[in-house]
């Protein structure tokens, strides 16, 4: 039963963490603690998500949890890498107009010289 | 003298060449032609080394890459007025003299490549390396769909109007095939022009090997632009 109490007070912890920063969509959190709770019931009736599994055409609740994770997975992976080169893109922008403003700067503080 | 090549701008991208880059850069101002250094974010006197009359020195606070800095260096151009740009390799391995060459080809075309394996030598290119080049040319002509002898050389020169087209995203190495696929996606007269290429230590020091060719692929193929 140690399992159980470590399960629920990280989702606990997660949900007091999503509460904390609730600077967001109410959706957001709506979806969030919806999450959660379906965690803390497969955590409290480990049996019951059997009957889901068997319901979607898997054969274990186990087996279901672990498919929609990697999903969930990749889909979080592609989501950052997106974000990832898009802030890379953004950097370079950033980076650029900075050395040319800094060269326009110098050019105009002294004469040119030739 | 100096007035005939002054809007051809050449731009050179600089990163821990503080040894070499001042004598590289002396060369082009000597010719006659302003010269844009663009130092990408350098630990060592890159900018310090490359600071001198007809030079404006950029300095990318953060190393960006090769392909970032090149692009920094054709905005300022444009911002300045140029009429041709050309890229020119800051570790000493191309030669001023091919400048006007290139410069001539533009009567004709939008864009002059510089190619090693068209007649002129190439000085102190070892075996190993020409197989090298030899199959990042092959590979990157059938990317692009164009045909050249030689696909990765740094030596380039194009007409300011046509430097939109050939905007660079690819921040690092995969720059040179994605300049290739936008010359071919925009249909740009594309002429090659044969080019000297002195390999010394130092610059086969920097070039790229066998292994960093694999990355360049993964940015061409996985890094949108």
């Amino acid at each position: 039963m140690i399992i159980r109490i470590l399960m629920l007070a990280g989702l606990a912890a997660i949900g007091w963490l999503v509460f904390l920063r609730r600077n967001r969509l109410p959706i957001h959190i709506v979806i969030v603690f919806g999450l959660l709770a379906a965690g803390g019931w497969a955590v409290l009736f480990p049996e019951q998500t059997d009957d889901i599994a068997n319901y979607v055409g898997v054969g274990r609740g186990v087996d279901l949890i672990t498919y929609i994770f990697e999903v969930a997975a990749l889909f979080t992976l592609v989501h950052y890498y997106t974000k990832f080169v898009e802030l890379q893109r953004q950097l370079t922008d950033l980076t650029r107009e900075m050395a040319i403003l800094r060269a326009e700067v110098e050019r105009a503080q002294k004469p040119p010289a030739s | 003298m100096a007035g005939a090549n002054a809007d051809t701008h050449v731009v050179i991208a600089a990163f821990k060449e503080g040894k070499v880059i001042r004598g590289v850069v002396a060369e082009v101002v000597a010719a006659g032609y302003p010269v844009i250094v663009v130092d990408d974010g350098s630990p060592d006197d890159t900018a310090a080394a490359a600071r001198m009359a007809g030079v404006s020195v950029l300095r990318h606070p953060i190393n960006l890459g090769q392909g970032a800095a090149l692009q920094t260096g054709i905005d300022y151009a444009l911002r300045r007025g140029a009429r041709h740009i050309v890229t020119f390799d800051a570790d000493g391995q191309h030669s001023v003299e091919d400048i006007p060459d290139l410069i001539a080809a533009l009567t004709h075309a939008d864009i002059a490549l510089g190619s090693r394996f068209l007649g002129k030598d190439a000085i102190g290119v070892g075996a190993r390396r020409k197989a090298l080049l030899r199959t990042a040319t092959l590979v990157s002509n059938k990317l692009s769909g164009l045909k050249l002898t030689d696909a990765h050389c740094g030596l380039r020169a194009f007409r300011a109007t046509v430097a939109p087209a050939l905007r660079i995203t690819q921040d690092r190495m995969a720059h040179a095939s994605e300049l290739l696929r936008k010359i071919q996606k925009s249909g740009l007269r594309v002429v090659e022009v044969p080019v000297t290429v002195k390999y010394t230590e130092h610059s086969k020091q920097k070039g790229q090997g066998g292994f960093q060719a694999i990355r360049i692929l993964f940015d061409y193929f996985f890094r949108p632009s």
